[in-house]
């Protein structure tokens, strides 16, 4: 009996040292295989030098020289190539987000992640900046004698600002919003975007997934604008809804890579009656003929990670529409948030010129004549508006 | 080259140990100067020259002792040499910044530090790319200085033996594990090793569940509670409530400790796979029940190293109570300008220095008596607000944000506060367990019932901790190492 008990032990502790073994060259080998594995991967990889989930372009493999390598550009380079082609990039990041989720973080590379949405996180304005931006349209205005018209279209972020995490950072962009058109007040005729958009906010009015507003949103605007306008707006009714795609997934979506979130869908609203669709000129450089678009939509991009771009394609400094329609003249200030608002316009005017102030180096009077346009429109989202210092450059 | 890269992960790391692996006891060495070399001058494609000189001055020096055995005054000479020169290579490239700023600003004038003349001189010969305003502390200096003249020192003490190889020699001192941040290994430690060393599968396995932990460490704690300090850093001191005040320095106490010690773990743990044995850097400073207890935890190989070539060859304690003060002093003073040329660390270490001889004057007797959380919690307070000294920028930084942590900021508790504890509790719930030592305690505990276990678990841990800190490695942004200031 005592004999059997000994067998026994030791048959164990054998079992229990042949494990310690094996495990420990089981070790050994995970190690270095997860290291070998991932690093030849890597190198003999075929290597894209564009990501366009992240809408840039990757790093080339620097260039060996004295100077690179004494100046440390040749490591860092080197280090920089191999974080942007590493063997399964996206997968990795999608990973962290997925880690970070699970140890209770909402927030990840200032994107709150909500249950059926992203939204961004918005820094806190700097109030001196942001008043020269309201010089530079006070001063717009007294320099063309003319009354502007100012939109200021809140983000995601203050529609959607009861669902964020309890306490987390978001400025109040309504009574940011209050804070500019009172700078404006007498210089610029306010439109109040915000009750319309707030009033709506269980619509389909803001992309899942992207910074921007969705064409319904921006429609609900244009009624708004239309008031303040003295136009006629068409109604819903005067669309054809195009549903472009149902599978946009924006530049929120690139930053954390979250897939719990349905992607979006593009809508191209058309007039029902609109024989033909205007023509779209599109200045990236000046000095130089002028780009010639047929129609407002650049289907092209509804096949591409960038979405969005089917209205108007990307930023560009200049854009002018000749509508075909009649009508004024109008001249809009702009960020991205303008090109699935301003179709909307192209039924009220003859000709609608965009002007990026972020892509224009000189003064606006070097490139338009401000006295040929019967209205002025200046349209920001809060975001761009709180952080963009280019508005001030109105003052020259 | 830094562990955390993932060009020294992926790719480094697997071919020197590869190539280690295969070579015979012969080639080790030589493989570790030249990937030492290779590692070094990968972040110091110029100063790679200056640790050259250095290993060649020490050890010529080493010899020349070696040669004038009787001769008391040349061996003299000799360390002297040594010891000027490593002093000399720190007060150029670490101090001379600081040394021209307090002249500077003591007697008005605005003296260029010759240091920053010869850089510009040597960019006109050649495009070196060097700082033409300020010198440029060069990776590592602060550790591989202190370990070259660990050597020359117990030479000249007769505490070692010669070492009549250079290669041996420049391979102790270009050792890339431990070249860029510690622990600052002493000659005598690791002499046997340098001779010949054993590489076993368990040493390796060994060494790469110490890697990892230490990775784990610096990527998935130090880097991401780090964030917090980086924000509560850059606010206002005069509008931040106490509680962000108090959670911000709080980050930043386990930001550093985890960097640090992570730093060390790797260190080691890449020392175990190459056939050594690094001495022991930390030991759960942050549950110390004195504040002398937690320099006996904290960055050990620093402290013994001031210990054994500063306060003991002072007289240390046995030359009567005035003199051992003035020795404690003096290794404070000292303590506090190794970690970086500016008063607030000399004001740092004088800090400890006088918590210290406060605690020998009595006040450690009493910490004896009192239960033992309220000496932890004393410890750790006070090492709490010497971290403010250490991490604001000027003393009056410094006072600021021991007023916020005061209220002076006008509120307890903000939105900030409250967000930021409530996002980030399990990693502050984890930064507090693992440095608490839980872990460690968790993992003997699994080791004594089970080593079978414990083994199987170290492989599951090992793999999924090296993928989650890729995961944060190809994701990081946020990636400076804290340690490489000094």
């Amino acid at each position: 009996m005592s004999k059997n008990k000994t067998a026994q032990t030791r048959t164990a502790a054998q079992r229990e040292q042949r494990t310690e073994v094996i495990a420990s060259i089981a070790t050994v080998l995970l190690f270095f295989g997860i290291l070998v594995g991932f690093g030849l991967v890597t190198v003999f990889s075929e290597k894209e030098s564009f990501s366009e989930t992240q809408n840039r372009k990757l790093a080339d493999f620097p260039k060996i020289s004295g100077k690179n390598i004494y100046s440390g550009k040749f490591t860092s380079g080197v280090e920089d190539y191999i974080s942007d082609h590493f063997a399964g990039h996206d997968r990795w990041i999608a990973a962290k987000t997925a880690a970070e989720l699970l140890s209770g973080k909402r927030e990840r590379n200032d994107i709150y992640i909500l249950d059926d949405r992203l939204v961004e996180k918005i820094a806190e304005p700097d109030m001196d900046e942001v008043s020269k931006s309201a010089m530079g349209i006070k001063q717009f205005a007294e320099d063309n004698h003319i009354l502007p018209y100012v939109m200021i279209v809140p983000t995601q972020a203050e529609i959607y600002k009861n669902e964020l995490p309890a306490n987390a950072p978001n400025p109040d962009q309504q009574a940011f919003i209050n804070d500019v058109y009172s700078m404006l007040d007498g210089s610029a005729v306010p439109i109040d975007v915000y009750s319309v958009m707030s009033a709506n906010k269980d619509s389909y009015i803001y992309y899942r997934t992207d910074h921007h507003w969705t064409t319904q949103g921006a429609f609900l605007a244009y009624t708004a604008a239309a008031k303040k306008m003295d136009i006629t707006p068409l109604s819903v009714s005067d669309y054809d809804i195009d549903h472009a795609s149902d599978s946009f997934k924006g530049t929120f979506y690139s930053k954390v890579l979250y897939e719990g979130i349905e992607p979006d869908s593009i809508d191209i609203w058309l007039p029902a009656d609109r024989e033909k669709e205007p023509e779209v000129e599109i200045y990236s450089t000046f000095g130089a003929e002028p780009e010639i678009h047929e129609g407002m939509y650049f289907r092209e991009y509804l096949d591409v990670k960038d979405k969005y771009s089917t209205f108007f394609g990307t930023n560009q400094p200049m854009i002018t529409i000749r509508t075909g329609n009649k009508g004024g003249r109008l001249l809009v200030f702009k960020d991205s948030y303008a090109h699935c608002f301003v179709p909307f316009m192209t039924e009220h005017f003859s000709e609608i010129t965009m002007v990026d102030l972020r892509y224009i180096q000189m003064s606006y009077k070097d490139i338009i004549d401000v006295s040929d346009y019967d209205k002025v429109l200046f349209l920001y989202n809060a975001s761009t508006f709180m952080s963009d210092r280019n508005l001030k450059k109105l003052m020259y | 080259m830094v562990f955390s890269e993932l060009c020294f992960l992926y790719y480094f790391l697997p071919i020197v140990m590869l190539l280690y692996f295969v070579s015979g006891n012969k080639l080790r060495n030589v493989i570790i100067f030249i990937t030492g070399l290779l590692f070094y001058a990968w972040g110091e494609p110029f100063y790679v020259v200056i640790m050259l000189l250095s290993t060649l001055i020490d050890y010529t020096a080493g010899r020349l002792m070696d040669k004038y055995d009787d001769d008391n005054k040349k061996r003299k000479i000799c360390l002297i040499v040594s010891v000027c020169m490593n002093v000399g290579l720190l007060a150029v490239f670490k101090y001379s910044d600081f040394i021209f700023d307090s002249i500077n600003g003591l007697l008005g004038t605005s003296i260029t530090n010759p240091v920053v003349l010869v850089n510009r001189g040597l960019n006109k010969i050649y495009p070196f790319g060097l700082n033409e305003k300020r010198v440029d502390l060069p990776v590592g200096i602060s550790f591989f200085t202190f370990q070259s003249m660990s050597y020359t020192i117990d030479l000249y003490l007769r505490n070692i033996k010669v070492q009549k190889s250079f290669l041996n020699f420049s391979s102790y001192v270009s050792l890339f594990p431990q070249i860029v941040a510690g622990p600052i290994v002493r000659y005598e430690q690791v002499a046997g090793e340098l001779e010949s060393r054993t590489v076993t599968v368990p040493k390796i396995s060994a060494g790469a569940a110490l890697f990892v932990k230490g990775l784990a460490k610096k990527v998935l704690l130090a880097n991401n509670v780090g964030v917090i300090w980086t924000q509560v850093k850059a606010m206002d001191y005069g509008s931040i409530s106490a509680a962000t005040a108090w959670l911000g320095i709080l980050a930043f106490t386990f930001q550093i400790y985890f960097d640090f010690s992570g730093y060390s773990d790797m260190a080691s743990g890449l020392g175990k796979m190459l056939g050594f044995e690094f001495p022991k850097n930390f030991d759960h400073p942050y549950i110390s029940k004195s504040v002398s207890e937690f320099w006996r935890r904290w960055h050990i190989t620093l402290g013994s190293w001031f210990r054994s070539y500063v306060y003991i060859p002072l007289g240390g304690n046995r030359c009567g109570a005035a003199k051992t003060y003035r020795n404690l002093i003096i290794v404070w003073a000292l303590t506090g300008l190794w970690h970086g040329a500016s008063w607030n660390f000399v004001l740092w270490g004088l800090y400890f220095g006088l918590l210290i001889i406060i605690e020998r004057l009595g006040f450690g007797k009493v910490l004896e008596k009192l239960p033992s959380w309220v000496s932890m919690l004393y410890t750790f307070i006070a090492v709490v607000f010497g971290w403010v000294l250490f991490d604001t920028d000027t003393l009056s930084d410094a006072g600021h944000f021991i007023a916020a942590m005061f209220g002076a900021g006008g509120s307890a508790v903000d939105g900030y506060f409250k967000y930021t504890i409530v996002s980030n509790c399990f990693l502050l719930v984890m930064c507090i367990l693992i440095s608490g030592g839980v872990g460690s305690r968790i993992s003997e505990y699994a080791g004594e019932k089970s080593r079978s276990f414990k083994a199987v678990s170290t492989a599951v841990f090992v793999t999924g901790g090296l993928l989650l800190c890729t995961a944060y490695l190809v994701d990081a942004s946020y990636n400076p190492f804290l340690y490489f200031r000094f």
